[in-house]
């Protein structure tokens, strides 16, 4: 049941992060801040074509050349990437390995896209490993290519994979991911009016400041990996697994990480190279990337086609919504390429059809909320545009067809009315508002725009270890890096709290799976609900254990493990939220300004309010250059990446970046740690669909494809 | 240079007819020339330069970068590399007063310099204003650009006591922040500046 929140003593205040020194100091030290004695360097070289076989690969005088200390290719390092691909990491079972020919290995042929790797160097010196890489011949024979999803799913279009270029899943099965509810033909047999329209939306990459780096150590038959990654625990299994070793001969350990977003959870084969190279030169191998082998190397947001078709009632209730969806996966289907949205709908006929497809561009991957921003731009661009169509406000359209809880699907809680009506308030949506979008005179018009979103807040399994000392000084242990939303010192607040102490009292060791606990990786909005709902337990067991035994004494210690998983007994548990945002659009230029953002959440019991809301208000800016800028874009005819990196991809500076609103409604619904939900990647959900649908009430030009760059607007208003 | 494998229809990466910024300082004469195929030990030279107030000589090649020098060789790690090519700004410090990107200047350019790192901002484990307000206005997320965005608003608050947001975000333009936890940094930076009218 939801309550009013009242504060408690730690949850609930702002709270400087208990290692904020070490990172305004530049005493942080992150993997590629390391140095081990002996520590060779590595390079990878990675493929110019975007699809060829290599016919013959020559490593005799890289391998010659003085320092150089190993090379490495498909044909002496065969090793499957177990997490690049076939919706991966714990997934790659035994099962599955019997089952599927669409292996990833860290070296593959064909190469499949232009970055795909093809040989790594270790030599003792930096500028020697990258000489070496320019003395590797290769002989490449050219393949046909193909770039988009539409083209690729064409009966003559070049195959990636033997099969065709439909991704496989986990079942091993090519075939789009269907799901349908209700009755289709049925729904749009009821509808007066019937909207269709394409999407389209561009690659994002994750573009984590941070660039991938992996130090690998040998000792006898154990590997010592220091790697930023967002799940210690997930990172280790993987490189046992594809290593062929047992879990308790690979350490893991990342106390700092440059941010990932999602491209830094399991292993990748950065890891995977480093630890070869390790074992071919029996010293340590510190693996780096350049930026441009980031981009080309680690993965982006899909890139998706998106067909929409909605029948609705002149009164403005929707009666029947289907997608066709492609997602551009690239090579290797590494994470699901999923398109969501439908979800947020009550309408009861629904049909959802997705095509993961593969290409020869660089691979798509988990970046904040993967299936989300895409997907809720998609359907609420559509929406909007029914609604204006009517005559109806878009927020009165929403109140109209939004999914509430039925008898059938109770939730937790809802707060879906309550963070839209407070929106409305907060924002001024009806002064701000065009009632007849594009309406303003100009050159500069006006305009705002509004989404709304359900995101999952579900529970899960993860672990903590708390133990106390006859000082009364707590240690907690969690599996936890701390990829920038600060969940140590969100975790030791959770402790603190549990255990009736200030939060100076408790220590939190995190980072190395040598003394953490099982966690299940900051990703996928996680860690504040699973992992901290193990502390919670953990810290239960131990003041249960002081009860029965007293505090200890001398060297003695209490401790106490907990690996809960809690279960919502049927309901869905969600966190709620709506954007608003005023932009204003040069017509001449064609460029967006926004002027105003106000973000509405209910995230639960938000534990500390600063990092929360700076989650919330990075997750956003992170959105604005989705809709407005970032992309990847190749040149067709040769299927050359055109926008690696920063400035091309045109990164949004601090110039470019509003003053972002943040409310939080907080309700405590039972479940989770204190009835926190999650705040990680809900931000990110709203923005592109927010802003596009700003732009289309300062314009009345409604822009279908993502980025919305200047050069689209220029195009719509001619 | 090397020679291209047959078959292939464009260079590959990393080979030495692609350009680098290393490659490229040969043509600009500000190398010895290497040859194609032998492995000429690289040309070194004697600088002299300040860090942190620590005045260290040193024997640098000459195709070192500044911050390569400060990380591989000075065990400065507090600065960071995001890019390699300019574009990010993580690897800002501050040279003769003004923040430039490490990355883009040959540790030789520093001979004579004083130059200033994340860290050496604190004295005798006293943080400046600007870090502590970084602290209390949450501005470092990962972290990873947090040092250049330091050592860029420390040589703002020399100039400009007390800036504004606008004063901030013009000045810290070239820094990124892909947390994009930009609002926090600005706010900490301005409160910085309010806090102790420019003594950084």
């Amino acid at each position: 049941m939801s309550e009013a929140v009242q504060p408690f003593t730690t949850i609930g205040h702002v709270t400087p992060r208990v290692d904020a020194i070490a990172r305004v100091t530049g005493q942080a030290r992150y993997t590629n801040d390391l140095k081990l004695p002996g520590m060779l360097y590595a390079r990878v070289l990675r493929s110019p074509h975007p699809h060829a076989r290599i016919r013959h690969i020559d490593t005799r005088e890289a391998a010659r050349l003085p320092g150089v200390r190993a090379v490495i290719t498909h044909e002496n390092a065969q090793v499957v990437w177990g997490a690049g691909a076939v919706a991966g990491g714990r997934q790659y079972s035994d099962a599955i390995k019997e089952i599927t020919r669409q292996r990833r290995y860290i070296f593959n042929n064909p190469v499949r896209c232009v970055g795909d790797a093809v040989a790594a160097v270790a030599a003792t010196d930096r500028h020697i490993a990258e000489q070496a890489l320019a003395l590797i011949q290769i002989d490449y024979e050219l393949l046909p290519f193909v770039l988009e999803p539409e083209a690729a799913l064409a009966a003559d279009a070049p195959r990636i994979w033997p099969e065709g270029n439909l991704c496989l899943d986990v079942h091993n099965q090519a075939a789009p991911v269907v799901a349908e509810h209700g009755d289709l033909a049925a729904g749009f047999a009821a509808a007066e009016q019937v909207f269709e329209q394409r999407y389209d939306t561009g690659f994002v990459h994750n573009a984590q400041l941070e660039p991938r780096c992996a130090l690998a150590h040998w000792q006898g038959e154990t590997l010592t990996l220091y790697t930023p990654t967002q799940g210690i625990a997930n990172c280790r299994h993987d490189m046992a697994r594809d290593l062929g070793l047992e879990d308790q001969h690979v350490r893991v350990v990342c106390h700092y990480m440059g941010g990932g977003f999602g491209n830094k959870n399991q292993n990748q084969d950065a890891d995977l190279i480093a630890a070869i190279l390790a074992r071919h030169t029996n010293a340590p191998v510190m693996l780096e990337y350049t930026r441009r082998d980031d981009w080309l190397g680690m993965h982006g947001r899909w890139p998706t086609v998106q067909q929409y078709t909605v029948g609705v009632k002149h009164d403005g209730t929707v009666t029947a919504i289907q997608l066709i969806g492609f997602s551009g996966m690239g090579p290797y289907r590494k994470n699901a390429g999923g398109i969501g949205g439908l979800e947020l709908y009550a309408c009861p006929n629904r049909s959802r059809s997705l095509s993961p497809v593969y290409t020869n561009r660089t691979t798509s991957g988990n970046f904040r909320a993967p299936s989300e921003p895409h997907g809720v731009f998609g359907i609420e661009s559509i929406m909007d545009d029914i609604a204006y169509t009517l005559g109806m406000d878009p927020v009165a359209f929403t109140f109209k067809n939004m999914l509430r809880p039925t008898a059938e699907q109770p939730f937790t809680n809802y707060s879906l009315d309550a963070c839209i009506q407070m929106g409305v308030e907060q924002f001024g949506w009806q002064a701000r508002r065009n009632v007849i979008a594009g309406s303003d005179a100009g050159p500069i018009k006006r305009g705002a725009g509004f989404s709304f979103m359900m995101f999952r807040a579900a529970l899960g399994m993860s672990s903590a270890i708390v133990q106390v000392d006859a000082r009364q000084r707590y240690t907690l242990f969690v599996g936890v890096t701390d990829v920038g939303p600060g969940a140590k010192t969100t975790m030791g607040m959770i402790a603190a709290e549990a255990l009736g102490v200030p939060l100076s009292q408790v220590e939190v060791v995190s980072g190395d799976t040598d003394r953490c606990p099982y966690s299940v990786g900051e990703s996928g909005s996680r860690t504040t609900i699973m992992t901290g709902m193990a502390v919670v337990e953990a810290v239960k067991d131990l003041q249960q254990q002081i009860a029965a035994r007293g505090m200890p004494t001398g060297d003695d210690i209490l401790i106490a493990s907990a690996t809960p998983s809690p279960t919502i007994e049927g309901k869905m548990r969600q966190c709620f939220g709506a954007h608003f945002v005023e932009v204003e659009v040069d017509t001449r230029l064609g460029t967006t300004r926004i002027i105003k953002y106000v973000a509405i959440h209910e995230s639960g019991r938000i534990i500390n309010p600063q990092t929360a809301r700076d989650q919330i208000r990075g997750a956003v800016i992170q959105g604005i250059g989705q809709a407005l800028h970032e992309d990847l874009l190749y040149d067709p005819a040769s299927g050359q990446p055109l926008t690696t990196g920063y400035y091309r991809a045109r990164h949004l500076t601090h110039l470019d970046v509003p003053t972002i609103e943040v409310h939080f409604l907080e309700v405590d619904d039972g479940y989770g740690p204190f009835g926190a939900k999650t705040v990680g990647e809900s931000g990110i959900i709203l923005a592109p669909a927010a802003v596009a649908n700003a732009i289309f009430n300062a314009t009345g030009k409604r822009m279908t494809s993502l980025p919305i760059t200047r050069d689209k607007l220029l195009g719509a208003m001619a | 240079m090397g020679d291209t494998s047959a078959g292939s229809s464009s260079p590959q990466e990393g080979h030495p007819t692609a350009p680098s910024h290393r490659t490229g300082l040969e043509g600009a004469g500000l190398t010895p020339a290497a040859t194609a195929s032998a492995m000429t030990a690289p040309s070194r030279t004697a600088i002299s330069l300040t860090v942190n107030g620590v005045r260290h000589r040193v024997t640098v090649e000459d195709r070192w970068t500044l911050v390569g020098l400060l990380r591989d060789h000075l065990d400065l790690t507090g600065t960071k590399i995001g890019c390699d090519r300019s574009e990010c700004g993580a690897c800002t410090v501050l040279m003769d007063g003004k923040p430039v990107y490490a990355c883009c200047q040959l540790a030789v350019w520093a001979d004579g310099a004083d130059v200033h790192t994340v860290e050496g901002l604190a004295h005798d484990g006293r943080l400046t204003p600007l870090q502590q307000a970084f602290i209390d206005h949450n501005a470092p997320q990962c972290g990873f650009c947090t040092p250049g965005q330091l050592m860029t608003a420390t040589a703002l608050l020399h100039t400009v006591p007390r800036p504004d947001a606008a004063q901030v975000k013009q000045a810290l333009v070239g820094v990124l922040c892909r947390c994009s936890n930009y609002n926090a940094i600005v706010e900490a930076v301005v409160a910085a500046g309010a806090q102790q009218g420019g003594a950084a």
